[in-house]
């Protein structure tokens, strides 16, 4: 049986003893009941202890197609043509080098904000994934335009899009993410029943909720305490007594029985809080941000650093060295699989969009950038291990409204990592010509996807180490996402090296 | 009477530590609400009431900001009906002229004007706390929930009083037509920023331009319909009954969002007059259009009318026409049983006006309006998971005030509040209740302990900080909260909606917590540390007098707080903490004070962060 089978089971026979005053306490124990039975057999690759992927929420729809843009004259012709005022200067374009033509030719370049994109793409350590996108069955225009055709549901809703994004089910309402359902399955490889296999760093999301594991938030400041009862060690049994008795009373509060669920699970999230916050902090005191290894966040943002006075990062920047702190104690913390969620919002650019999109743009390039040369540092060599994409609820219309774009569908994405098949483009571009006679224009400017989101996921699921049958379980469609209408037929997408 | 015996009850529990442990073990959680039901539900109908004081106030929790001492006096002594007409008829406590006196005073006094968006939360604080339209402003809190604008927005964020106008509509509007209210704040300026509509233009070919879809689509997808079609008790239509499951509906197509959006064309600024037409014929026109100013530069831009005034189509009643207004073609909108559109296709022609008009009469009278609508605002004020039948008896009334109006707020809002469901929990679904919002944690607290501010402010502008909730300043127009998030485990397994949990993160629980703690360990008016940062302070002072009595003091905090529906157990939980704290006059306590107070204030921190006060049933 596959290991998913081999969890429900064991949650099947636990939840016999529900009803029973001995089931909250066994709640507790599920993790380590795991952990005893799973074992590390799902693991792919050898020889690597540590494997982790950070996610990037773009929120709001990235406009992609002035992320990545055609550069040869030909291309930028239509480009420029199509986009009217908000086209990019073919001169601002920083060129990409790949080490392979890309599917339909054509040569490529960047935003001008992403100059650290740049260097790690010609560098072999980023790749761009072509015109992705939702997808139940593999589309073209004239399928699309047919009735009964299966699509997406609520195409274009940026609420909707996003959690298909992240689930990715374009089938269903389902809100359990993959990275939830990749945390059911490798949690119990981690020696630490508490700390959850995923860590957020920008609040709730669906790609890390999982059918039995939530979540950790976590903030860029870190971890805090609550002060009227830390007494400044666990149990209640530190030594700032003044807390004491409070902390006991809390405790004993939160342990009783209740019978709402809402305040079952109000108690069981306090109690997760506590317990976790306490080792998180201790261990993350021991590396704190004043160290010169985290200088590339400031040095690539052309921000001052001075470890008296930490000036303050963008915001992606502050979510992934938080998010390298806690790699860095990943030994302390007894973990060797995690799944980080960081992001950024302000994508949705229906309007001023030349404006609002540099920035954001800069924050994403530099921040990676400095994200993996901090990896790469001897104190943590962990450039192999770590792969980092990007998601985001759609690509956005080809063409303009007066000043931005409306919500599109297929986009590009990127992955970075030392374990990425980098320098290149997977996928194909799509045509960018605004005739209706282009056949990857669903109308209105909106482009059909070449790759589904099953496809560019479950690719960076398997280096993860899932294996195929439970790949299958979690990426039910993935088995339709083959043939002429895709750019590139199967499950993986061939863009990770493996370890 | 009732809370009486409760009282009672306690005393008799508290004699014996074997007769505790039997009641503990016995009584389940909420059996101590039995007793306040001997002389209510069955004997008459959910209206005539309140029947105890803790129904007063576990009404008061539901229709204000939080009650206090002495608006459950009151309501006790007028009961429902009288109360909430007291309430319908009391005038909008309004944030504009507040924000407008602020920014005069500082223009008089020749500086720079420093009024922002905290001044603007200070603003809905003082109302909400001490505003006497307490329920006026719980549903316009709860309609910026629905009708979302956020200072989370390049054009509004720095935008203070064009924030604080919309909401004085929405308290304006809280009692009226939710007609009125969609058109108000479709032709607001501030929204037509926020979702794109104000300067939206026509097709044109030669520009690759077409209309943008923005507020087409929110306003089916949240502010009306939403995405699937429903019946009256707010429950799914199936497509196709002979198959398993539910085969869903969606309301609309993508053709709907486009015919909307082509609607929604050819709006400006109320201030934007449009050129003359020779300067059209100098090639002008767009450059107005596209630039022409909310006020006069010379005028700070809070103050400029055009973000104060509704939306006009640009060019009317000029030579030039409304220019950028969609007129040519035929618009699909939404097409439904009875719909007055043939096929709900609105024909080609018509005025900006006209053709405004049509759209959202369509969209009012699209049968999910009543359903979806009051779902939302039952999720805001009693319950996240109504049973359908409650659904259906609000959405009935939407649909029909009983005098052949449709969309009467006021109607809604009281048969929301009067409906068995929300009076009787005998009759309510086990899982009846909410995890409590953190901005009316905070507010319940404050009203509560009769807080009050010594130099008239508030000074609570970021509460988004500690609680990722500040009024119109959510992430995205999806609000704080998802109205379908379902927390992953029981309760998703349970297929419940927990809307408030989706921000109830271990971040929110510790910093809310914290906050929580500084409010009443430290802001209490008294105390002598105290700057000028904190001007709201809680009065502890009676409560500290009289220390002694620890079963009042819980059962006076339980009354306010939690409508005495403190189980047992935790009542045994608390008092046994509060009586290890010695209250004795000794040299390094004279009086017992600092032992009393800690008494008071560790009741009300240990009570304000339990799972039982967290969540109102």
């Amino acid at each position: 049986m596959t290991s998913l089978k081999r969890r429900d089971f064991i949650r099947r026979s636990l939840a016999a003893t529900a009803g029973s005053a001995a089931f909250m306490a066994m709640l507790g124990k599920l993790e380590m009941a795991q952990a005893q039975s799973a074992g590390r057999g799902t693991l792919l690759g050898v020889g690597s202890d540590y494997r982790a992927l950070v996610c990037i929420y773009l929120y709001g729809g990235n406009d992609c197609f002035n992320m990545v843009v055609p550069r040869d004259s030909g291309g930028y012709a239509t480009y420029a043509a199509t986009r009217g005022s908000i086209a990019l200067p073919q001169a601002s374009l920083l060129p990409l080098t790949t080490a392979e033509a890309p599917q339909g030719g054509g040569q490529f370049g960047l935003h001008p904000s992403m100059t650290g994109l740049r260097t790690m793409f010609n560098a072999g350590r980023a790749a761009v994934i072509a015109n992705t996108g939702p997808l139940v069955r593999p589309v073209n225009k004239a399928l699309y335009e047919m009735p009964g055709t299966l699509l997406p549901a609520q195409l274009f809703s940026h609420s909707d899009q996003s959690v298909q994004w992240q689930t990715p089910r374009a089938d269903t309402t389902s809100r359990t993410g993959w990275g939830g359902r990749l945390a059911d399955i490798f949690a119990g490889d981690n020696g630490n029943p508490t700390l959850s296999m995923n860590v957020s760093l920008d609040g709730d999301n669906v790609f890390q909720a999982g059918i039995d594991v939530s979540p950790y938030f976590m903030s860029s400041q870190g971890v805090e305490s609550i002060g009227s009862i830390d007494t400044g060690a666990a149990n209640c049994a530190g030594t700032n007594a003044w807390n004491r008795r409070r902390c006991m009373t809390f405790n004993a509060l939160m342990n009783r029985q209740y019978a709402h669920p809402f305040q079952r699970a109000y108690a069981d999230k306090v109690k997760s809080t506590l317990a976790v916050s306490s080792m998180l902090q201790a261990a993350l005191a021991t590396q704190p941000d004043t160290d010169a290894v985290y200088r590339p966040f400031w040095d690539l943002h052309g921000l001052p650093w001075n470890p008296a006075n930490l000036v303050e990062l963008p915001r992606l920047a502050a979510q992934l060295l938080m998010i390298a702190r806690v790699m860095r104690v990943r030994s302390m913390l007894q973990m060797s699989r995690q799944l980080f969620f960081a992001g950024i919002g302000g994508f949705d650019t229906h309007d001023t969009q030349l404006a609002d999109q540099a920035p954001l743009l800069a924050d994403l390039s530099q921040s990676v950038q400095a994200f993996y040369q901090v990896l790469d540092n001897p104190a943590f060599n962990l450039g192999t291990q770590v792969t980092t994409f990007t998601a985001s609820e759609f690509g956005r219309t080809l063409t303009n409204n007066g000043d931005g774009t409306d919500h599109g569908w297929g986009g590009h994405h990127l992955v970075f990592g030392n374990s990425v098949r980098g320098a290149r483009i997977y996928g194909r571009m799509p045509n960018l010509s605004a005739n209706t006679s282009n056949p990857d224009n669903a109308g209105w400017g909106q482009i059909i996807p070449t790759l589904s989101v099953d496809q560019y996921a479950a690719t960076l699921a398997s280096w993860f180490g899932l294996v195929p049958a439970d790949r299958d379980e979690i990426f039910p469609n993935l088995v339709h996402m083959n043939g002429p209408l895709l750019s590139m037929s199967g499950p993986n997408l061939g863009f990770m090296n493996s370890i | 009477m009732a809370d009486l015996i409760i009282m009672a009850a306690r005393r008799l529990c508290g004699l014996t530590a074997a007769a505790a442990l039997w009641l503990a073990g016995s009584l389940a959680v909420g059996s101590v609400q039995a007793a306040t039901h001997i002389f209510s539900g069955s004997f008459s109908s959910p209206a005539e009431g309140p029947h105890s004081r803790a129904e007063a106030s576990r009404f008061l929790t539901q229709a204000t900001f939080g009650p206090t001492v002495g608006e459950i006096d009151r309501l006790s002594a007028m009961g429902y009906n009288a109360w909430l007409t007291e309430q319908l008829a009391r005038p909008a406590s309004l944030q504009l002229p507040f924000l407008d006196q602020r920014i005069m005073e500082y223009i008089n006094a020749g500086q720079p004007v420093q009024v922002w968006q905290d001044s603007r939360q200070d603003i809905w604080f003082r109302n909400v706390l001490f505003g006497n339209d307490q329920l006026r402003q719980r549903v316009a809190f709860a309609l910026s929930q629905i009708l979302v604008i956020s200072d989370q927005n390049g054009s509004l964020e720095g935008n203070p009083t064009a924030i604080a106008h919309f909401y004085d509509i929405l308290a304006n509007r809280a009692f009226g037509n939710y007609r009125q209210l969609l058109e108000d704040v479709t032709l607001n300026p501030s929204m037509g920023s926020y979702l794109s509509m104000i300067r939206n233009r026509k097709p044109d070919e030669t520009l690759n331009i077409r209309p943008d879809e923005n507020y087409a689509r929110e306003i089916m997808q949240l502010f009306s319909v939403g995405l699937l079609r429903l019946n009256n008790q707010g429950q799914p239509l199936d497509g196709d009954v002979g198959t398993a499951g539910v085969q869903t509906i969606p309301t609309y197509s993508q053709d709907t969002i486009r015919g909307l959006a082509h609607v929604f064309t050819g709006w400006n600024y109320s201030t934007c007059t449009a050129p003359t037409p020779e300067q059209n014929e100098q090639g002008f026109s767009w450059w107005h259009w596209e630039y022409c100013p909310s006020g006069p530069e010379a005028q700070d831009w809070r103050l400029h009318p055009g973000w104060r005034t509704p939306m006009f189509p640009w060019g009317e009643n000029t030579g030039l026409g409304v220019l950028y207004h969609a007129s040519a073609g035929s618009k699909q909108l939404l097409n439904y049983p009875g719909v007055t559109l043939p096929s709900g296709v609105l024909a080609a022609g018509g005025t900006a006006r006209t053709n405004m008009q049509a759209a959202l009469n369509n969209v009012f009278n699209h049968p999910n309006v009543g359903p979806f609508i009051g779902r939302l605002l039952i999720q805001r004020l009693t319950t996240s998971n109504p049973s359908p039948a409650y659904i259906g008896r609000v959405a009935t009334v939407f649909n029909n005030n009983g005098q052949g109006v449709r969309g009467d707020l006021a109607a809604t809002v009281r048969a929301i509040l009067l409906d068995a469901e929300a009076r009787n929990p005998s009759v309510a679904p086990a899982h009846f209740g909410k995890l409590r919002e953190p901005l009316l944690r905070v507010t319940q607290l404050w009203r509560a302990l009769d807080a009050r501010s010594n130099n008239g402010r508030v000074n609570e502008g970021w509460p988004d900080y500690y609680s990722a909730q500040a009024v119109q300043r959510s992430p995205t127009v999806f609000n704080f909260y998802l109205p379908n998030y379902s927390l992953p485990g029981e309760i998703a397994t349970l297929g419940l909606s927990s809307p408030e949990f989706q921000i109830t993160t271990d971040t929110y629980i510790t910093r809310l917590s914290n906050e929580l703690g500084g409010k009443i360990f430290w802001s209490w008016r008294g105390n002598p540390g105290l700057g000028d940062y904190d001007p709201v302070q809680i009065d502890i002072a009676p409560y500290v007098a009289s220390a002694h009595q620890v079963d009042r003091l819980i059962d006076t905090f339980d009354l306010l707080l939690m409508g005495r529906r403190m189980s047992l157990p935790m009542y045994l939980l608390l008092r046994s903490h509060l009586n290890d704290i010695s209250v004795a006059d000794v040299p390094w306590d004279v009086g017992g004070l600092n032992g009393r107070r800690e008494r008071v204030q560790d009741a009300l921190w240990l009570l304000t962060t339990s799972p039982e006060y967290v969540v109102e049933q």
